[in-house]
């Protein structure tokens, strides 16, 4: 073999002759990118994209057609170089139109993969579906039932008919998972051998004890309260969060392998500097925001008259707090609706919510007073609370004294602040009172000892932590949740808990935090107005599903759970209602990759705003979206059976394709490797209506069940579940090609028609039995056959489908177990 | 594959996917690799694209015989003629390569006497093909000096007559010197991923593993004191006899691995009625398939994406298979069910992982004995690698055949078990499609599969159909003397006159009821590609 000897960016290299200099590269690990390179395939019409300079050599030369010969001087990455791809990419960019993010997915705090879970639902898959949630959420099943839905807010599917229930369907693969006892198996890496004590065993605490441990820390939990679960367990009863959904919540959890220490009291049964001195090496506060604060007007402290967090929790443990027939709620925030609504449920007839403003103008989601207003709760707005009296007439306890509130001149932001109207008094005869008028971390000061007293708090009584590094102004000390940010919605302690234990890790293993993943996205418009309503052609109107609920003068009545849950078909016709919007070619898109790495901003440089071709459903396999294409002609090249027919009817400045046509001829097997090699998401396989975002996804190498070709594949599984299947185009004996069996027809790995237990034939029927039972059975009637007829009287059918391993050894049960040569297979069949 | 061993001493592909490209001439007969082996047809496509001459036998008018340079039509059942006519010619033309013939083969005088009366004229009248034709071929095949390969397919092997039909192509190869080169050889083409390993690993009634036969005493003695056990040593039943036996009362019970005969057998009826009479049926599969439904005893396995192990593809290389994600409900990998099973019958099988049963493999089977699963985690080998540092045998008997010299085994025409006569007058032969997989178990739970080839479709030539008053898409009704299916026609000149092509994936058209269970006198294959029926129209 001659070889050539050059000089790329600086490193001399010695490679083969004949190669070109982005072969050469690649082989040495340095990476040039590419739009159009198809391994082995030069393209005549090309990306620009490959450029380099060579020494001595006037301006920019393709990579990916010029040999590498000896002594060049090579860059790859100078200024301009990287000047001309930005504009090659922006160029691009223009005109490629789709989103690579769904919005939903962008608006949820938790940035959760919501398209994902939802077409693995229309898929059948739960179980993957939810371990997709629980990838980025480990509370599924309370998420599932009381979170605010920032994601529905955004879901495009209005500009149809309605959003789709998105939260609804969260629960649903959560509930379906438990009722069918799944085992969810969620991988933990390798044991670090460090300890890090989580205090606080509400959703903060709970989420971060689940990644650390996910990480491979030692993760103890230690909880102020008899049982795990803060806000989840006594701020939410039981009509929106039931218990044991709750506990078998917590399990899931703790089932990762969690060291739990109850009942035990920062500040009085251990410390920041006991903690420390145990060896933990880092310490996660997530003690949530649950002191009240309190109602300051004469006469609030008297026996009838509660706090919000504390009247809840008295609830929650089963003690039944007298509150009479008549009751007051001060205060509009989510946890007045939820005290409102215990009321009712504790039997007051009479629950009245005050409030200063108007009703759209109270912090609770609107959701919430429109359900406790029609269990019966009722509403006294612009009204403020001066004065509690002791009741003098004999049918009430205390008197509520309020004053009428109007909104008071704009000030200098445009706020409208309440003030009171001299004079305007008003009594309201009560027997109980509860206050909300807001909660935070900390009355006054932490307790315990010097750390405690040196925790800096926010001006809002919060821990102040700082928002990038999660942590305190104790060194190895971190925060997250209610008790950093008060009272929000738990999604939101789950992300905050999140990027918490992602900085925990990268502090107790000294290294880097993992980057976050980049903004860019591509979008077929930001807000609603921006959305070309052509995007929407042709999709028939569906309305969402209903869910299930209990009416509301008979749930009232009780704390059993409101909302029902959606029944297995409801999920899936909701599911199915998904526009799906994100990119399924999120994980391969080679355009959006290249953007990302120059830094291309495309809101300033432009991309595609209005959909220019339809979608193409009519392949058995493949989805075509010419909106998306960027004329690489990949596809073209790569195809080995001439089955693409890429064109354009004219061009057009800037050599972008202008009536684009792309698609297959009758030569097309349906072998799905222009898919594989499409540098975006205009070719999409059918099945694959999953994207793939940063959930890490396994790379199995093995061989094609199928013929005897033995062509070699690649399964990509998330979880475990077989996403798609590709092949290594450098790979022996296939070489990169696959049929459509080889491609495509793996999904009866995963039907449910698959035998799961043994069976056993009794009363004539085959029944379900242990694997004990049918083994025991087997053996003994093949001892019996042998007795009476000698070994020859048994045959055995081997399986060329099967591996060499097992084909062996059944020829050798049969010989030696059994001892007849009586064992043959298929070959000939 | 037993008849290949007796001519080269070995029954495997001699040759590799990857050397198509350096035929110069490729002779396909038998086998419509666009469907069977989809991705070992592209590059036979390619190769033509890129030069090679194409030379195609079959009654099909395939993809191949589209592209061919010459194809053959020959009648169904007429390869031994056909075959033996090319003999003839090369012979009489004095095309053969006499150095090969004197140096590495023997019996030559043999084939000389037999295929000496297969004149072109005598050819024609079995297989309906002129003699320009045949002898166009036989001169294309035999191009002196040219790398020439042959592939065939079932359409060779299935026949009553297939040990017959494989041991001409051995000789036609032979005698023309296209053996141990790359770009030459005669390749069988393995129609699933691992019968080439199921073979090697002695799941055959007639040997032990790594095909050293019965008689081989000292093979029985090195695995009795391996597995520390007295072997049997008498002779099994094939797969395709045992319907006999169990019917003659001799077996009573039968370990179904993985196979389902209920829809596979030819005259499949007639292993449903043996089926009925067994004492004990134990099945182990991934679906409760048609002969599961009948089993006293239904052990639920994992699939190849649930474990680990090794295939052997049809060019002898042996490649992993990986686990990739977890068996569903209680399912095991098959490897584990035999261990417990065997443990219940009082013989210890201990291994912890289908590794340590290949190391074993190694240890016992010679072609093996250089593989390891580290030296296959990347790339797989092709056997034989008879040592841990042998890079593997792309292309098998270099420079001497396996068992020395070769040998000519020359055979006479027989015509085929059953021919169409006056009450069935036409011929069926059962395909495959491309989208599909044997009998649907597998592909047929894929949409997009379904929608490319949702049903079993009878290719019938527009003639016949004109003549028995079809259209295209009719219901018709085909019989044998065996059974009766229903189905759809489907109007092509694909199919030759008098020939109806039905694929065999599709439960619901159970075209194996009509086959012949009529066997190879070698290798008790079935005459699967040809049995006389009858068709008719159903009228709406």
């Amino acid at each position: 073999m001659t070889t050539v000897t050059l000089t790329i960016n600086g490193h001399e290299i010695v490679a083969e002759d004949g190669l070109t200099i982005l072969e050469v590269a690649k082989r040495s690990d340095i990476k040039i990118p590419t739009l159009c390179h198809v391994q082995g395939i030069t393209a005549e019409a090309h990306c620009q994209i490959c450029v380099v300079e060579i020494a001595g050599q006037e301006g920019l030369i393709r990579s990916c057609n010029r040999l590498a010969q000896d002594g060049m001087v090579i860059l790859t990455d100078s200024a301009a170089i990287t000047t001309h791809r930005l504009e090659r990419l922006a160029i691009l960019a223009e005109t490629h139109f789709g989103d690579c993010k769904a919005p939903c997915n962008l608006t949820c705090p938790g940035q959760i993969n919501v398209q994902g879970y939802i077409a693995h639902v229309a898929k059948g898959q739960y179980e993957e579906a939810l371990r997709l949630v629980m990838e980025r959420n480990p509370l599924p099943f309370s998420v599932g039932r009381v979170c605010p839905r920032f994601c529905e807010t955004r879901c495009r599917r209005l500009l149809v008919d309605e959003p789709v229930s998105i939260n609804h369907l969260k629960r649903f693969v959560a509930d379906w998972c438990m009722s069918h006892e799944i085992e969810l198996n969620i991988p933990k890496d390798a044991s670090t051998g460090k300890r890090i004590a989580v205090i606080g065993g509400g959703p903060a605490g709970l989420t971060a004890a689940h990644f650390l441990t996910r990480k491979g820390h030692d993760v103890t939990i230690f909880e102020s309260s008899p049982m795990l679960g803060g806000a989840l367990r006594y701020g939410l009863l039981e009509y929106r969060i039931p218990k044991d959904v709750l506990n078998y919540e917590i399990n899931t959890i703790l089932r990762l392998g969690i060291s739990v220490k109850l009942s035990q009291k920062w500040g009085k049964d251990f410390t920041i500097q006991s903690l420390k001195d145990q060896g933990f090496d880092a310490i996660f506060l997530g003690t949530g925001a649950g002191i009240d604060i309190p109602l300051e007007i004469t006469g609030a402290v008297n026996p009838h008259t509660y706090s919000a967090v504390k009247y809840l929790r008295r609830v929650a443990e089963g003690k039944k707090p007298n509150m009479g027939r008549r009751a007051a709620v001060i205060g509009g925030n989510n946890i007045a609706m939820e005290v409102a609504r215990t009321l009712i449920r504790q039997g007051v007839t009479e629950v009245t919510v005050i409030y200063p403003r108007s009703r759209t103008e109270m912090p609770a989601h609107q959701r919430n007073i429109r359900e406790a207003e029609k269990e019966g709760v009722q509403f006294l707005l612009m009204a403020s609370p001066v004065e509690i009296c002791d009741a003098t007439s004999k049918d009430s306890r205390l008197k509520l004294e309020l004053i009428r509130m109007k909104l008071g001149e704009p000030d200098a932001k445009g706020v409208r602040l309440p003030e009171p109207v001299a004079g305007s008094t008003h009594t309201l005869q009560v027997d109980s009172i509860v206050s909300s008028l807001g909660q935070v971390a900390v009355a006054d000061k932490f307790a315990g000892g010097a750390l405690e007293k040196s925790i800096a708090l926010s001006a809002n009584k919060t821990l102040d932590a700082n928002v990038r590094s999660s942590q305190i102004n104790i060194d190895g000390v971190f925060a997250g949740g209610d008790a950093v940010t008060g009272p929000r919605s738990v999604i939101q302690a789950v992300v905050s808990a999140r990027r918490a234990a992602d900085n925990i890790h990268a502090y107790v293993m000294g290294t880097a935090k993992e980057e976050a993943e980049s903004r860019f996205n591509f979008t077929r418009g930001k807000g609603f107005e921006e959305v070309d309503q052509k995007n929407f052609d042709g999709i028939p109107i569906k309305l969402r599903e209903k869910m299930p609920t209990r009416p509301p003068e008979i749930c009232s009545q009780d704390f059993d759970e409101v909302k029902l849950g959606f029944s297995e078909k409801m999920a899936l016709h909701e599911a199915e209602r998904c526009l799906s919007c994100g990119c399924t070619a999120f994980d391969r898109c080679d355009l959006k990759e290249l953007a990302i790495s120059h830094n291309l901003n495309i809101n300033k440089t432009g991309m595609g705003t209005t959909p220019v071709y339809a979608m193409d459903y009519s392949h058995p396999a493949i989805i075509v979206d010419k909106n998306k294409c960027i004329f690489c002609r990949r596809c073209e090249r790569a195809c080995e059976y001439d089955a693409v027919e890429l064109g354009a009817a004219s061009f057009d400045d800037k050599g972008r394709p202008v009536g684009l046509i792309l698609g297959f001829n009758d030569k097309c097997v349906s072998c799905g490797k222009c898919v594989d090699n499409c540098s975006t998401g205009a070719l999409n396989k059918k099945a694959q209506t999953i994207p793939i975002q940063s959930e890490p996804v396994k790379e199995v190498r093995t061989t094609c069940p199928y013929c005897g070709a033995g062509c070699q594949i690649i399964l990509r599984v998330k979880g475990d579940t077989i996403m798609e299947v590709t092949a290594d185009a450098e790979q022996a004996p296939n070489y990169g090609a696959l049929c459509v069996k080889g491609r495509f027809g793996h999904d009866f790995i995963q039907h449910k028609d698959r035998l799961t237990k043994p069976l056993i034939r009794k009363n004539g029927m085959l029944v379900e039995t242990s694997w004990d039972e049918a083994l025991d059975y087997t053996a003994k009637k093949l001892f019996e056959l042998k007795a009476m007829y000698g070994p020859d009287s048994i045959a055995g059918f081997s399986c060329a489908r099967a591996t060499n391993e097992e084909n062996f050894l059944m020829q050798k049960f049969m010989r030696t177990s059994i001892g007849t040569n009586n064992i043959d297979h298929c070959a000939r069949l | 594959m037993a008849s290949l061993a007796l001519s080269f001493g070995s029954g495997a592909m001699t040759n590799s996917i990857a050397d198509i490209k350096e035929s110069d001439v490729i002779m396909v007969i038998g086998s419509n690799a666009d469907t069977s082996h989809p991705t070992i047809g592209l590059r036979i496509h390619q190769a033509k694209k890129n030069g090679s001459k194409l030379l195609v036998i079959d009654p099909r008018r395939t993809g191949f015989a589209d592209e061919a340079d010459l194809w053959l039509q020959s009648n169904p059942g007429s390869d031994v003629a056909l075959l033996n006519g090319m003999v003839h010619v090369i012979l009489e033309e004095e095309l053969w390569d006499k150095k090969f013939v004197e140096e590495r083969t023997e019996n030559l005088e043999e084939l000389q006497i037999v295929t000496a009366k297969y004149t072109p004229a005598y050819v024609e009248k079995i297989t309906g093909i002129a003699e320009e034709q045949l002898r166009a071929a036989a001169r294309l095949y035999a191009s002196p000096g040219k790398k020439c390969a042959i592939f065939y397919g079932m359409g060779l092997a299935h026949h009553a007559t297939g040990t017959d039909n494989v041991k001409s192509v051995a000789n036609l190869a032979m005698l023309c010197g296209k053996l141990g080169v790359a770009g030459g050889g005669v390749n069988p083409l393995r129609g699933q991923n691992n019968v080439q390993g199921a073979c090697d690993m002695g799941a055959l009634y007639t040997t032990l593993p790594g095909y050293s036969g019965l008689e081989n005493n000292e093979a029985f003695d090195r695995y009795e004191k391996l597995w520390d056990v007295k072997l049997p040593r008498r002779k099994g039943k094939a797969a395709t006899e045992v319907w006999d036996a169990i019917l003659a009362g001799e077996i009573k019970g039968i370990y179904v691995f993985g196979e389902d005969p209920v829809l596979a057998d030819p005259n499949a009826l007639h292993a449903v009625a043996a089926l009925e009479k067994l004492d004990f049926l134990i099945v182990q599969d991934i679906f409760l398939t048609e002969t599961a439904k009948m089993a006293d005893i239904v052990f639920p396995a994992a699939c190849y994406a649930e474990k680990d192990g090794t295939f052997t593809c049809t060019e002898r290389r042996v490649q992993r298979v990986r686990k990739a994600v977890e068996p569903p409900g209680e399912a095991k990998p098959d490897w584990q069910i035999f261990c417990e099973l065997s443990h219940r019958m009082g013989y210890d099988m201990p291994y912890a992982k289908p590794e340590d049963i290949f190391n074993e493999i190694s240890l016992l089977v010679p072609q093996y004995a250089g593989i390891s699963y580290e030296r296959i985690d990347k790339v797989g080998l092709q056997w034989p690698v008879p040592t841990a540092d042998h890079p593997g045998t792309p292309v098998l008997h270099i420079g001497k055949f396996t068992k020395g010299l070769g040998l000519f085994i020359p055979e006479d025409y027989t015509s085929p078990a059953e021919m169409p006569d006056a009450d069935y007058p036409m011929i069926l032969t059962t395909i495959r499609e491309t989208a599909q997989y044997n009998f649907g178990s597998m592909t047929r739970k894929t949409p997009e599969i379904e929608v490319l080839c949702p049903e079993a479709l009878a290719e019938i030539n527009p003639q016949d159909a004109a003549r028995l008053g079809i259209n295209d898409l009719d219901t018709i009704e085909v019989s044998s003397r065996r059974g009766t299916v229903q189905l759809r026609a489907r109007l092509t000149d694909r199919s030759q006159l008098g020939t109806i092509a039905i694929p065999y994936h599709f439960a619901e058209v159970p075209v194996n009821n009509l086959t012949l269970n009529s066997l190879d006198r070698l290798s008790r294959s079935p005459q699967y590609k040809i049995c006389a029926i009858k068709v008719s129209k159903i009228e709406a």
